[in-house]
This record gives structure tokens, sequence and C-alpha cells, in this order.
């Protein structure tokens, strides 16, 4: 608790900002689905009404409350974005301890892999996949982390090749000790901050991935993600004519913009936080 | 020699896992070219019977057993034939060919300014390190680059489109639009491409400033960049003559590199503008579930990003020669 105080009064006024943004987000996400005053799904009003009392943000061309599609999107990215970005950390990490500690054909066939997956353009082949693996959310964790493992496990490997070296790591291998209690007691805490803003910037990868998929109509077609209500309130045709963009459009769009800013300075705050360099 | 070899089977492993993947992944797809059924206005749904399906799939190979498909599918692409689309009734090549004349000059267009635009900025700004403006320029780039490119996109058309009607709402050109001279028609087709072409430009100019930004400070803390200044050169002459073109190496593999982004990042963005370049046509591909379509256009991108790959590798090697011996 107390280093968390420690790095928020070390943020910059954007870093407390954002951390700020991000609790709400959350607040959002959780209490905003769970305490809804409208459904997100079911229509409550007539359409197109403007923000009031009553809806607090209007309502889109089916009549369903704005604000709760907004909480329910919230919900959904966070979700996404640190599903994805948790198991491809852990994994990454993982993978990038053993084959950085054993070395020689594995390493070298892992290596290969993962070159081969940076290689492959990502957004061409995640719009092929979320439809080949349908478009559960599920299955959009899994394909972004199956895409972003490589970046966590080429830092942590180049850690514990420079770690390996040394000479405690020696002592504690030379009175026995495995690869388990190695990794545990020694990599992990070492591997631990450099993955940690990498793991950051991942949820901003998934967040966006997950927008930009769900805004050319590839998501969960059911499921209320901010891109979908974009790509709905886009291809609404008089969009452009009337007035209903002001709480139609603007809503999910500040929501994106303003996620990914924060998630971006809370990321650079923490590496200058945690003195690493990437 | 040998790394060259090296290099080489590391592209060629590549291309074979990525038309392997390319196969594969649209027969696990859900769904069937022959059962779409459409809710849209204006599209006609066409009901086969068991019969009908049954021959189609016999004539488009697709009643085969797998291996025997994949094994074709290999022959056939290297040979160079993608194969016919189902639904738009038109060889793959000849489909992407008549995109890729939209898509590709506006890639290059924004590759080429986000580039210029952003190493001019990168240079300025390492020159004057810590200074008010390398500060606020560094810190606006890394935010505003972190702004997913279809918001910008959104942005752009909405305000500029829509509100102020500056530029045209969707299209690459007016239809149906008579011009009196050349000019006009080249006018009309700018016109179009400015929005997609600046949204792009934007959202690439970030890499290219902070690549700048940090090759020219590192070139600039050199030896011979004192001895220049300390010759009393001008400072445009030493920032543009000595430090720029030891700086632009890995600007220039970067560029080629970016291509490979920018064209996926096109798939995006002609989707916010409407722009008739591949990126609408392989969402037209995903909704008519057209396999051979999908797998060309995939195929198309991925090719194109090796063979920059390849050609930002032979450009280091021929460029730097602390590589090339």
């Amino acid at each position: 608790m107390k280093k968390v105080a420690k790095f928020f009064n070390k943020c910059s006024l954007g870093g407390k900002l954002s951390i700020l943004f991000l609790i709400f987000l959350m607040l959002m996400a959780v209490f905003g689905t769970i305490f809804a005053r409208h459904s997100a799904f079911i229509p409550s009003g007539s359409a197109f009404t403007a923000p009031n009392s009553e809806h607090f943000l209007g309502t889109d061309d089916l009549g369903i409350d704005l604000w709760a599609q907004l909480c329910e999107g919230a919900k959904l990215s966070l979700t996404i974005g640190i599903c994805s970005a948790l198991l491809s950390g852990i994994a990454g990490s993982f993978i990038g301890i053993i084959c950085g500690y054993y070395g020689g054909v594995l390493d070298k066939i892992v290596m290969r892999i993962s070159d081969i997956l940076i290689a492959i353009p990502s957004l061409p082949l995640m719009i092929v996949m979320g439809v080949f693996f349908g478009a559960a959310i599920r299955n959009i964790i899994l394909v972004l982390a199956i895409f972003s493992w490589t970046g966590p496990a080429r830092i942590a490997r180049s850690k514990v090749i420079s770690l390996k070296e040394e000479k405690f790591i020696k002592i504690a291998e030379s009175y026995g000790g495995g690869i388990f209690y190695l990794t545990f007691k020694h990599f992990l805490p070492a591997v631990f901050p450099i993955v940690m803003v990498s793991f950051i910037r991942l949820i901003n990868r998934g967040i966006v991935s997950e927008a930009s998929l769900s805004f050319l109509g590839l998501g969960d077609p059911t499921a209320k993600s901010w891109g979908l209500i974009l790509n709905h309130a886009i291809s609404f045709k008089a969009i452009y004519f009337t007035d209903f963009w002001k709480w139609w459009l603007v809503g999910p769009f500040a929501a994106i913009t303003l996620t990914v800013l924060s998630i971006a300075i809370l990321a650079r705050d923490t590496e200058k936080f945690l003195n690493v360099k990437l | 020699m040998k790394t060259t070899t090296k290099k080489t089977l590391e592209y060629l492993l590549t291309l074979f896992v990525i038309i392997t993947l390319n196969f594969f992944i649209p027969r696990i797809m859900p769904g069937d070219p022959f059962t779409f059924v459409s809710s849209e206005e204006n599209s006609v749904n066409t009901v086969y019977s068991d019969e009908e399906v049954a021959r189609l799939k016999e004539y488009y190979g697709l009643d085969k057993p797998l291996a025997e498909q994949y094994g074709n599918y290999l022959k056939n692409t290297i040979k160079g034939d993608f194969g016919y689309s189902i639904y738009f009734n038109d060889t793959v090549l000849n489909l992407i060919g008549g995109r890729i004349v939209y898509t590709l000059p506006i890639a290059l267009a924004s590759l080429v300014l986000s580039c210029v635009l952003g190493c001019l900025l990168g240079c300025v700004s390492a020159y004057h390190r810590n200074r008010f403006f390398d500060r606020s320029s560094y810190l606006l780039i890394t935010v505003f680059s972190q702004i997913p490119s279809f918001i910008i996109g959104i942005f752009f058309l909405f305000t500029f489109a829509g509100k102020l009607g500056w530029f045209p709402l969707s299209g690459a050109m007016t239809i149906f639009a008579t011009y009196d001279t050349p000019l006009a028609q080249i006018r009309d087709i700018l016109h179009h491409a400015f929005l997609p072409v600046l949204t792009l430009t934007l959202a690439h100019i970030g890499e290219f400033y902070l690549l700048s930004r940090n090759s020219m400070i590192s070139v600039l803390s050199k030896d011979y960049i004192t001895t220049a200044k300390a010759k009393g050169l001008a400072k445009k002459r030493v920032l543009y003559v000595h430090a720029l073109k030891n700086a632009v190496l890995p600007i220039i593999t970067r560029l080629c590199m970016s291509l490979g982004t920018i064209l996926g990042g096109a798939v995006l963005i002609e989707n916010v503008f409407n722009y008739p370049g591949l990126g609408t046509m392989m969402r037209q591909a995903i909704t008519y579930r057209d396999y051979t379509l999908i797998q060309g256009i995939f195929l198309f991108f991925a090719v194109s990003v090796l063979l920059m790959n390849a050609l930002a590798d032979i450009l280091y090697r021929k460029l730097d020669p602390r590589v090339a011996q």
C-alpha cells in the first residue's frame, strides 16, 4: 500500500489524472453494469432522446440508453485488455526465462517462431482470425495473446541471459538450485519491473485491437463494445445532418481516446518510476 | 555469403508458414460460401439445393480431402494463381490488381509524408534537446501517436467532411463526373484522397519522429560534429549535411518496414472513409465468406511485408559499411 502511495506521489500531473480516470473507468465497468438504471441491450425510451435526467447520455437509434452501453463497453474493453496482457505477459515471461536460461536448440526454435509472428502483419491476420475463431470475447483474448507474447518473452530472455552469468546465480546453482528455485527467487523479481511496463502497453494494444475489430464489424455483434457503438453511429446514414452525434458519437469516441491516453501516460510514468528503459 | 543464405532460408520459412496458415484459417472458419443469407437492403438471397451445393463444391474442389486441397493450393500459389473469387466472379489477382491502384498510392503518399515530416521534426527536436520546442513536440507526438488511427480518421471525417463540408464523405472520385480537363480529374482524386492520407500520415509520424530524434541525438554527440561546429560551419550545414547523412540509416530501413504496417493501417482507414481499396474489399470478402479472396488479400499483405523486410535487410547491408564487412 505504501508503495502504491509513493508511486502516486511520484507521478506527473498527467499520470495522477490518468490513474484517477482509470479508477473511474473500473468503477464504471463494475458498478455501472450492476446498478444500471437502464438495460444496455433493451430499448428503454424513445429513439434519439437528447441527454436528460432520465437518460444520462441520451439514447441511440433503437432507444437504448447510451450510458449503460458505455459501461458495458468499459467492462468489455478492460476485460479484454487486462486478460490478454496478463496471459501474454505471464506466458511470455516464463517462455523468455526458460529460453534464456537453457539456450540451445529450444531457444533457437522459439526465437524463430517469434520472428515469424513478428513478420506477419497482425491486423489483417487478426481480422481473418477474428472471423475464424468466432466473435466471442475469449477468442479475441486468445488471438491477442498469441500475437503479443513475443514482446515480454524477448525482454525476459535478454535479462536472464545477462543475469545467469552473475556470480550469485552461479553460487545458487552450485548449491543445487534448480530452474524453479532460480526462476521464483532470482529471475522473476529481476524480470518483473521491465515486463510490467510492457504489460501496461499490452493492455493498450488489446483495447485498441478490440476496438478496431469491432469497428470493422468483426467483434461480438451482441456485445456492447465502444468500437461497435462507433460503427453503428457512423453507418447511420443521417448522422452528419442531425444533432444525434453530440451524444451518440462523442461518448464512445471520448471513452476510447481517454482510456488509451491514460494507459499510455501511466506506462510512461511506471517506466520512470521503476527506472527501466525498454 | 553465409548470412545471406541463412536470411533467405528464414524468409522462405516465414513465407511457407504464412501460406500454410492462410490455407487452414478460412477452412476452420464457421460458415460456408454457399449458405450466406443477407438481411441487407438491395441484396438478392440465393438458396441452393443440396445437389447444387454438392455440384458447386465439386466444381471448386471443396469436396476433396484436405491434404489434396492443400497440395493443390501450394502448387497454385507458387505458380502465382490465387484462385477465383466466388462472390465477385473474377480472378483474385484481377480483383487485387483493381483495388491496389487505390490502396498503394495513399499508402505510399502517407509513408513519404510521415517520413519526411517526422524526420524534420525529429532533427530539429534533437538539435534543441530539452528545450521548450523539443519537450512540447515530444510530449505532443508521443501522446498523439497512441490514439488509434481509425479514431483520428472518424474525427477528421466528422469535422472536415461532415460538419464543414470541405471534403467528400466517401469514395475515391466523384461518381458519374465528367471532367473538362485532366487537371480537374486529378484535383478531384486528390480531394478525395486527402483525408485518408492525412490520417495515415499522422498515425505514422510518431515512429519516424522518435527514431530520427534518437538517431540524431546519438550522432550529434560524436566527435566529427564537434569538429564541424569548431570549423565554424553554419548550423544548417552541420545539421542537414553532417549529422542527417549519418543518422539517416535506421530511418531508411524503417521506411521499408513501415510499408507493411501502413498497408495494415490502410485496411481500417479505408473502411472509415469508404475508400474503394483493398481494405474495404477485405471487409466485404469476410462478410460473404469468400475463402479465396480473403486468402489472396491476406497473402498479398503478408508477401509485401516480407519483401519489404528483405529489402530493408539488403539496404542496411549495402548502406552501412560497418555491417557490410
